[in-house]
């Protein structure tokens, strides 16, 4: 037994998600209903106490001594992940590591770091690492009438398909690296429910003062975009090359730096639409600009 | 000095995934975490490397199959580029007195751009890597620790300042964030 386990666990809760086996116990049974809305989307209870990771959240707060309080933890399995006052700042934690650990050790999808969008039948993949503008540009692309799939993950399926992950977007205030969550109803954008074949692959990062002339990447090279944004490349090396194969076999993947995210929507779903003429949900037309040689 | 017709490049094929596409080739190195995509010029080349064939050879068969000329010159900037990216059996040194060529020198002799072999490469990242940062993450790098992306940094911005300087994580605000 580990020394963890000895420090008096109040309740406990088990679920899968993407066919994931995650425990979370907490000493304060008052917490544990609070840590739901930071589970993954689509997740679900499970009654088997066998888990393939377990996260331990022991509440601090005051002391009976006065003057002291003691601090919030979180542990995965028996790994330190925090320890701070700040309660929230322990939850963001958990979500995060969460959310990464079923990204990484899911054998059922594939989770490529990417904003996504619908369009027309079809999906624009925004692949990227952290600050190059994904959120935004799936904001300025929910706004014009795209339908909302994710900004954090692109969820593949051995066929390429994306499948929704309908979180609330994490959007950053300006110089401000901490984020705040904005419900997809926020920008007046709606989730998508079904899974979709990708049309477009946008691989891009904001550039001040930049404009938007992307080249169209070979097959091989539009892979190796995706793969560097994929979270499990080194796991299963063989079953991200397939599905992402998949995936630029049969979509464009376009390159290049991007100045605003306004100046560069009309363009890139005016290419996700085939190269047609781009009419909005409410029936008017966009203007084309800027379009991708 | 090595001679040429003694150089007999040997295709690595061991802890490697091969993909084939209509016009390149993946290739994953297990071993070192590695991708690479080979145009059609270089995957043509790294598929003659039997071990037998001398670099003449394998330029007249790539020859052959292409169709467009391929030189002992294409063939040997082919194995320098497979060689630097682990997928020889042994790193092919060009001999001395063998002209040094690159790509440009190949499009500036004629050679279209598309047939100038090109492996082009990429790490495979950590999980971590492909997350967005959090904050005072768990294992995350402190300011002024080398680093390559910000998700990496406790406060998330992975910064180069000038060209010759490794990036490093700084602060918060602190310019462009890698």
């Amino acid at each position: 037994m580990q020394k963890i386990d000895r420090l008096g666990w109040a309740a406990g809760k088990s679920f899968r998600s993407y066919g994931v086996r995650v425990g979370i116990r907490v000493n304060n049974p008052e917490v544990l209903d609070q840590l739901e809305k930071y589970f993954p989307p689509g997740w679900k209870p499970a009654v088997s106490p066998v888990v393939d990771r377990l996260y331990s959240l022991k509440v601090g707060g005051s002391s009976s001594r006065p003057g002291v309080r003691y601090f919030h933890l979180l542990y995965g399995n028996v790994v330190r992940l925090a320890r701070t006052a700040d309660i929230e700042e322990l939850f963001t934690v958990f979500e995060s590591d969460l959310q990464l650990y079923v990204a990484e050790v899911t054998r059922h999808r594939l989770f490529v770091h990417a904003g996504v969008v619908g369009w027309k039948g079809v999906a624009i993949l925004i692949p990227g690492l952290s600050f190059s503008g994904k959120t935004t540009l799936v904001s300025e692309l929910v706004r014009a009438g795209a339908t909302y799939y994710s900004d954090e993950y692109a969820v593949l399926d051995r066929h390429g398909r994306v499948h929704p992950y309908p979180r609330a977007l994490l959007i950053r205030q300006n110089g401000n690296q901490k984020s705040s969550k904005c419900p997809i109803e926020r920008l007046g954008g709606v989730a998508g429910r079904k899974p979709l074949p990708v049309g477009l692959v946008v691989v891009s990062h904001y550039r001040a003062g930049s404009r938007w002339r992307p080249r169209q990447l070979p097959e091989g090279r539009g892979v190796l975009a995706l793969l560097a944004n994929t979270v499990s490349a080194r796991r299963q090396p063989k079953t991200a090359l397939s599905t992402l194969e998949h995936v630029a076999s049969r979509a464009p993947v376009l390159k290049g730096a991007r100045g605003e995210a306004k100046e560069v929507v009309d363009s890139i779903l005016h290419k996700a639409n085939g190269g047609r003429p781009l009419i909005s949900q409410g029936g008017s037309v966009h203007s084309k600009t800027n379009s991708p040689k | 000095m090595k001679k040429l017709g003694r150089v007999r490049p040997q295709a690595r094929t061991d802890d490697l995934i091969v993909r084939e596409l209509s016009e390149e080739v993946l290739v994953y190195d297990l071993t070192r975490n590695k991708a690479h995509s080979l145009n059609k010029t270089a995957a043509l080349i790294w598929g003659f490397c039997d071990g037998r064939s001398t670099v003449p050879q394998i330029s007249r068969l790539a020859q052959e199959q292409s169709a467009t000329p391929v030189n002992d010159q294409v063939v040997w900037l082919a194995l320098e580029q497979l060689g630097k990216s682990h997928l020889l059996r042994n790193r092919i040194i060009r001999p001395v007195g063998e002209p040094q060529i690159t790509r440009r020198d190949l499009v500036r002799l004629g050679l279209a751009a598309a047939a100038v072999p090109v492996v082009f490469s990429i790490v495979a990242p950590l999980a971590v890597q492909a997350a967005t940062c959090v904050m005072n993450a768990p294992n995350c790098l402190p300011n002024n620790t080398n680093c390559t992306t910000s998700s990496q940094c406790c406060q998330c911005c992975c910064h180069q300042t000038g060209s010759g300087n490794p990036p490093k994580c700084t602060g918060i605000s602190t310019g462009t964030c890698l």
